[in-house]
């Protein structure tokens, strides 16, 4: 069974169409980016597969079970990260939320915590406040945040979306690691063409404006390039440049 | 060190010129007067107070009134603040009652309050936490109002129960409006004590006040004002220092 499953998924915000019918499956362990323009509900298809909010018509099932509710079983990193994370807290308070959350005893939160600081690289870092952080090492705390809650599936809102690109870049591969080791099965969205295509498995391209004839689902391509994946190699591979003028359309209004 | 030393001074040259103008009018032209008496002579009067043990009791009653009263109007109002605050549909609903209630000014209600509990402890309480109660409401509802929708998504995505959604992340969040909360309920708490004193209870500070200028003992009133000022800025700073502290813990960068 898939772990994801849109089924005829539709949303109207205010009247008016933001997503016509779309459906598809997410596999275990798959790595699936959504792209499309502003505007385009990629965003709000997200969070109606978080359980933020329920789609005008159809449905999204985790397991087979129809998703009500938002379940720490699927955790979600949000794109604007100074305003995910608690300023009142440390970097190890943070990501101890997830484990109070879960309802971990206090004494077994330690050993739960630190190993997932290092896999991001925080180790150096669990005392300070998020004010004292850089932007892209905020956004790690938020990871690890959503790691320690150990979900079977991440769902990504342009996470790397206001960070410089030398720091993007180091994420993004971070980030291909990070799956790769622990089986993660993650639903990435994001507006740049390249991170998608550089990260994921499949890409899914939505329209603004869907009409009868043209649906907001433009395009589901599946990406055959060789992991791990190398910053350089990999975006001059052919298959990558192929795939990058194939989508390109699809990105513009 | 020298550069702070001489801010203060600077600070002080405006207040203590003003008392000095005063020192040299009542000596002076005022020297006849039996309503006011200069200031060096208030001084002597409230260094002999402090020595005494009616001045610290009175500065007692009208302190522990005005915390107590701050106290259960606080706790009341932060309570209400935060459920009207996080539920839209309550804060509508109590939107009227709120404000229809909330500009009868609190020192009319002395004669009730009077009525109600006679002299003492009761009555000057119960007029504190309904004047501290309003401002703690409303400030506290706003508080509620305005933490970042981020940080409850965060919390629904974490499936935190509602009782450590707001524990942990709705009154962490309020912290620094509750602050500015807190130092004007201090404020008003304060200023309602000494009134009620003033104008109905036999207690402490604002009744000792209107003795001596009954008994037209002019020192002694301005000794009593000028000590109310000094507790004032006293609460004030202890406050402002308790705010730095819950700060500092909680991450606010100098």
């Amino acid at each position: 069974m898939s772990l994801l499953r849109f089924d005829n998924v539709a949303i109207r915000l205010g009247g008016r169409e933001i997503l016509s019918p779309t459906s598809f499956t997410v596999e275990r362990g798959e790595f699936v980016c959504i792209i499309g323009p502003s505007g385009c509900g990629k965003t709000t298809l997200l969070r109606a597969a978080a359980g933020f909010l329920r789609p005008s018509a159809g449905g999204v099932q985790r397991h087979g079970k129809e998703v009500l509710a938002p379940s720490r079983e699927a955790a979600f990193v949000f794109q604007d990260y100074g305003r995910a994370l608690l300023p009142w807290r440390t970097v190890e308070g943070n990501v101890a939320l997830a484990l109070e959350a879960a309802g971990v005893p206090a004494a077994e939160r330690p050993t739960r915590i630190h190993p997932v600081l290092r896999t991001v690289g925080l180790s150096a870092h669990a005392q300070k406040f998020p004010v004292q952080l850089s932007g892209g090492m905020q956004q790690r705390v938020q990871i690890a945040r959503c790691l320690a809650q150990e979900p079977e599936l991440m769902m990504m809102d342009e996470p790397f979306g206001a960070l410089d690109a030398m720091t993007r870049a180091g994420l993004q591969d971070e980030l291909a690691r990070l799956v790769r080791d622990s089986g993660l099965t993650v639903l990435f969205v994001t507006h740049d063409l390249e991170e998608a295509i550089y990260l994921g498995d499949r890409v899914v391209a939505l329209r603004t404006n869907p009409t009868r004839d043209a649906p907001s689902l433009a395009a589901m391509i599946k990406v055959d390039i060789p992991r791990p994946r190398d910053q350089l190699a990999t975006r001059e591979h052919p298959e990558f440049l192929r795939l990058r003028r194939e989508l390109y359309q699809y990105l513009e209004h | 060190m020298a550069a702070r030393v001489l801010q203060l001074l600077r600070a002080l040259a405006f207040p203590v010129l003003l008392l000095a103008a005063y020192e040299w009018w009542a000596r002076n032209a005022g020297a006849s007067s039996d309503a006011l008496a200069p200031a060096s002579t208030a001084f002597k009067t409230l260094l002999q107070a402090l020595m005494g043990k009616d001045l610290w009791q009175a500065t007692g009653f009208t302190l522990g009134t005005a915390a107590l009263g701050l106290l259960l109007g606080g706790v009341l109002g932060i309570g209400l603040g935060v459920c009207l605050g996080l539920s839209p549909r309550a804060g509508r609903m109590g939107f009227l009652t709120i404000e229809v209630l909330r500009p009868i000014p609190s020192v009319a209600l002395i004669p009730l309050a009077l009525l109600v509990y006679g002299f003492g402890v009761r009555m000057e309480l119960s007029v504190v936490a309904f004047a501290t109660f309003w401002p703690m409401l409303v400030l506290s509802q706003a508080a509620a109002r305005q933490v970042e929708p981020v940080l409850l998504e965060v919390a629904a995505a974490l499936q935190l129960s509602p009782a450590e959604r707001v524990r942990k992340i709705v009154v962490p969040a309020m912290v620094p409006r509750l602050f500015v909360a807190l130092r004007l309920g201090v404020a008003i708490a304060l200023v309602v004590a000494v009134t009620v004193e003033i104008a109905a209870n036999p207690n402490g500070m604002g009744y000792a006040m209107m003795i001596a200028q009954q008994s037209i003992d002019s020192a002694l009133m301005l000794a009593w004002l000028f000590w109310i000022g000094i507790t004032g800025y006293a609460i004030n700073a202890a406050a402002l220092w308790l705010q730095r502290g819950v700060e500092r813990r909680m991450g606010v960068q100098p």
